[in-house]
């Protein structure tokens, strides 16, 4: 078989999983993660070491991880060139009794949270990155010869370099199951050019259980022994500079003749087959020269030899290659998988070092996450779990005027910046109980090998990181900005309601004809993303309030640590609508809240993605994080002459004009409507829901929905 | 003397297919031909005109006090040149190397002046510069209005001028001879046929019109464009009736195709290439 008759074999295995999976899971409204089906009768049962059966801290974290690896299905696919997958997660076994609430309670903070539905972040993990060359240049051998040596010297932290010990070794155990694996099937293995391949990954993973990798193949499989492990352990998908990092391997190789290209590309496919982690491709140095090589191309074209879902962000700057850029757009409208997506430079750099960092850290700080950025052993940024869903804040404050004299939008702005505090102050509280306690809770003990200052201080990445920028997001801007902006002129510029009929509406939910009226009148007023709309300046408005309100929020506990504002609502637009009543902006109570930085569907009549663009680059908080541009578009742009060209100018002029993000699903209308009238026919179908790209057939209905609805009224 | 003015139809923002680029496509109401496929048949009137979607009513009953579900809309608004102006700016940071305005209907050349003083306001600001026109317009109007583009779009719906009357409402000399005079420009041109089963889709009218885009000097290429019924919709909206026609199978666009490439004729089908 040669590589392409093993990709396709080895695509067909992904599309059966991925129905195996919907079959055993439900409908996951998430990433795919790269995870295969649990086999029958697979059963892991933790070990609680608190009374309320959940297990925590160093100890209880690595006794059960431990265990679950050396119970964890093993994965060698004679068809690859590489080996592993996950299928287990360890903190899904407390997702009852996450956080130790008897030993760190927060009760405090419940009120405020549940008021402005507030995703707290309490015991989240994972979101921050690993620094990949510290790995690489040690190995799983290195790293546990580190963590003995600190041990030594640091011997008041025993408890944590003991759990450290006890995870590299269960690691290399693990490898050495599938070494185990690869020789059992070599006895029976056939096939001359499969011998040959699997013989290679024999010798490579005998390398790397314990030696640093050395080539390409080896430097692919220590990657994708890392992502699988640490995805065991809590789900950690953030990669890394992926053309970077690996391109002197390949290089290398490729000049001593080790490897070829069509290995190297088929090498590269594995492991984007084994985890969709998130990369970055591209960009600029400190120096501001391109990061572009061969090895960029390359993964592009591994991607399409694959041909399913994946998490490439390309780093857009105008020194780049531009045509690698041209290339990354073609392949979006070629495969129609909703990859790569982009990201700007000059608006992340720049927006970051307002925060007081240089250009130099500030370019470190790549894309390694569904909507965010980190830099890798650096930081600690808990990235894209905390929210706070401001069209809840609307809501409250609208509330709150009902009852007073003199309303207006301007005394809904107040009140709405009053509770927009309120809820920042709780947010910040939980942040900070977090950090104080995710140690003694969900300690990263497979991260931390591979983050700064850990092994050397005996402490969790959540008390020793360098840089800690933490990240709030708001959902909901377009809910809050349409609804200022369709009082502002339905009731204060014309006339046309009064504050009594939109309060009787909205606690009616706009029922009967009048109500259906009402909200007429209010969704039909000038929306954010119209074009220099009422909307769009509410929206900026707000931006800058939350924006201010963020950035300047004072943290007690530590000077050195900053919070950054962004717009984005990951996939929970569903669930924060369910908690908002009606709204003025004419949507019904419990509807979906809008989507990131995106307008509510239907903003404008042409759906133009110029207006949607520009809007969405003027609401950018501008500190380093991101308010994603999310379109979609026809494939049959593309076949038009020209049309890459009208795309590529899409995405460049957003990123002039500030733009951070920009997702991109290439979907056909009919298509889409298929796959929701029936799934199954369309197992391989992807959509880039958000920030992460998810197979269709894994959405619930109701997500599938907001899909095309966004395609069918949006674009 | 008043502001010059135009009756808009409709500004559609970052438009992806009516010319090269990102482009602003204006959409002036009123339009001399009055085309049985017309797809765009609220731009034929050069009045406002309120049009009905009954779909949307809510029956609220205050249709008095004006109509804010989208059933009852009014087309056409009177713009001044700073308004549309103000439209196309905000859609200029996209433009890039190709895209720009695109004057289109209607047909343009009834707002001569206005038409004259939009194109030359963008040339000022350096934004590119399409018209679709329908060439049926006195040349000595026409002309100035073609001088002042990068790129004009044009049909050639019949080649048979009887058929053309009877299908347009007008004949087809002066729209070939407006043809001929633009080519005389050295402006590019997108020729285009919209191609209508039973109507235009015949060996004959093709091989005419390929004869004619052949004998272009600045012919970018030749456009087929399958009908489709998107007028007939806005058509009832208006209180009107269109036939709903059929467009060409596919193998009848690849003989179609066949037969303008024989001429030697650039050739694309709906904006793409010849392949169906």
């Amino acid at each position: 078989m040669n590589y392409k008759e093993r990709l396709a074999e080895l695509r067909k295995t992904k599309i059966r999983h991925t129905l195996e999976k919907r079959g055993q899971q439900g409908y996951m409204n998430a990433d795919d993660y790269g995870t295969v089906p649990l086999p029958e009768g697979y059963k892991f049962t933790p070990v609680p070491n608190s009374p309320n059966g959940g297990f925590y801290g160093y100890t209880g974290m690595a006794e059960n991880y431990c265990r679950m690896l050396d119970g964890h299905p093993i994965y060698v696919d004679p068809l690859e060139m590489l080996c592993g997958r996950w299928r287990d997660m360890m903190v899904n076994y407390r997702r009852a009794t996450r956080w130790d609430e008897a030993r760190f309670p927060f009760d405090e903070l419940k009120p405020a949270h549940e008021l402005y539905n507030i995703t707290h972040g309490i015991d989240n993990d994972s979101h921050f990155a690993c620094d990949y060359r510290i790995g690489f240049e040690l190995g799983f051998g290195g790293l546990l010869d580190k963590v003995r040596r600190y041990a030594e010297i640091n011997t008041d932290k025993k408890e944590f370099y003991n759990a450290e010990e006890a995870v590299l070794l269960a690691i290399m155990r693990f490898i050495g199951r599938h070494i185990d694996e690869i020789e059992r099937l070599l006895e029976s293995e056939e096939r001359p050019e499969i011998r040959a391949s699997l013989e290679a990954m024999l010798e490579c993973n005998r390398n790397v259980i314990a030696k640093p990798p050395k080539t390409f193949l080896e430097a692919c499989q220590w990657t994708a022994w890392f992502n699988c492990v640490s995805r065991i352990y809590t789900r950690d998908g953030a990669g890394f500079q992926l053309d970077g990092l690996l391109y002197p391997y390949y290089k290398a190789d490729i000049e001593s003749g080790r490897l070829d290209r069509d290995t190297a590309r088929f090498i590269m496919s594995n492991l984007l087959l084994i985890d969709p982690h998130y990369y970055q491709l591209s960009g600029v140095d400190e120096n501001d020269k391109d990061l572009t090589n061969e090895l960029s191309y390359l993964i592009l074209d591994a991607a399409h030899d694959l041909n399913i879902a994946a998490n490439l962000t390309v780093r857009v700057h105008e020194n780049c290659d531009p045509e690698f850029l041209r290339k990354a757009v073609t392949c979006l409208f070629r495969d129609r998988n909703g990859w790569p997506r982009f990201c700007g430079d000059d608006s992340l750099a720049n927006g970051y070092m307002k925060n007081g960092f240089d250009k130099a850290t500030a370019r470190q700080r790549i894309a390694v996450g569904c909507n965010w950025m980190a830099i890798p052993g650096r930081e600690f940024p808990m990235n894209d779990t905390v929210k706070i869903n401001v069209a809840k804040v609307f809501e409250v404050a609208m509330s709150e005027m009902k009852g007073m004299g003199a309303r207006s939008t301007e005394l809904l702005f107040q009140l709405f910046r009053v509770h927009l505090e309120k809820a920042i102050a709780a947010t910040a509280q939980g942040i900070h109980l977090h950090i104080k306690h995710q140690a003694d809770v969900t300690p990263e003990l497979v991260m931390n090998l591979m983050m700064n200052n850990c092994i050397e201080k005996g402490e969790d990445i959540s008390r020793c990181a360098e840089i800690y920028t933490i990240g709030i997001d708001g959902a909901g801007l377009a809910v809050a900005a349409d609804s200022f902006a369709a009082l502002e002129q339905r009731v204060e510029r014309e006339g046309i309601l009064d504050w009594d009929t939109v309060y009787s509406a909205l606690e009616s939910d706009y029922a009967g004809t009048e109500g259906e009226r009402t909200r007429a009148i209010l969704s039909s007023a000038e929306r954010y993303c119209g074009g220099n709309t009422a909307g769009d300046r509410w929206a900026v408005r707000i931006t800058e309030y939350f924006t201010e309100a963020i950035s300047t929020h004072p943290l007690t506990w530590d000077g050195s640590m900053r919070l950054i504002p962004g717009w984005f609502s990951w996939s929970r637009t569903i669930e924060y609508g369910k908690v908002v009543g009606a709204t003025p902006n004419g949507r019904h109570s419990g509807a979906p809240i809008s989507h990131g930085a995106n307008p509510n569907p239907g903003f404008r009549p042409d759906g133009a993605a110029t207006d949607m663009s520009t809007g969405i680059a003027a609401v950018q908080p501008g500190r380093g994080n991101t308010a994603p541009l999310q379109l979609e578009f026809d494939p049959k742009i593309s076949e038009e002459e020209g049309g890459i060209d009208r795309v590529l100018d899409l995405i460049t002029t957003h990123f002039r004009l500030g733009g951070t993000l920009i997702n991109i699903n290439v979907l056909d209308g009919e298509k889409l409507k298929a796959a929701h009238a029936n799934p199954d026919l369309y197992p391989d179908l992807v959509v880039r829901v958000t920030g992460f790209t998810a197979y269709f057939a894994t959405l619930s209905p109701e997500f599938r929905q907001l899909v095309v609805d966004r395609f069918v009224k949006g674009f | 003397m008043g502001e010059v003015t135009a009756l808009i139809a409709d500004i559609q923002h970052c438009s992806l297919h009516d010319g090269p680029g990102i482009r602003t496509t204006v959409f002036v109401k009123g339009c001399p031909l009055n085309c049985v496929w017309c797809h765009n048949p609220e731009c034929i009137s050069p009045r406002p005109e309120v049009m009905y979607h009954a779909d949307k009513c809510i029956g609220c009953g205050h249709c008095a006090e004006g109509c804010f579900s989208g059933a009852r809309v009014t087309c056409g608004r009177e713009m001044t040149l700073d308004e549309v102006m103000e439209e196309l700016r905000r859609d200029k940071p996209y433009y890039g190397g190709s895209g720009g305005l695109t004057l289109s209907g209607g047909e343009p050349a009834i707002y001569p002046e206005f038409s004259a003083a939009l194109l030359d306001r963008c040339a000022a600001e350096g934004i590119g510069r399409a018209l679709e026109t329908s060439l049926y317009a006195a040349p000595e109007v026409l002309m100035p209005l073609l001088r002042r583009c990068d790129i004009v779009m044009c049909d050639l719906k019949h080649s048979d001028p009887e058929l053309h009357k009877k299908y347009t409402g007008a004949g087809n000399a002066l729209i070939l001879e407006n043809l001929r005079l633009l080519d005389s420009l050295g402006i590019p041109i997108i020729l285009r046929t919209p191609v209508i089963a039973g109507l235009n889709d015949d060996d004959e009218n093709i091989t005419a019109a390929a004869v004619i885009a052949a004998s272009l000097k600045n012919l970018k290429y030749y456009e087929l464009l399958p009908y489709h019924p998107l007028g007939v919709s806005k058509a009832a909206a208006l209180g009107r009736e269109q036939t709903i026609f059929e467009a060409p199978s596919p193998e009848r666009f690849r003989e179609l195709a066949e037969i303008v490439k024989s001429r030697s004729v650039p050739l694309r089908i709906a904006g793409r290439g010849t392949d169906i």
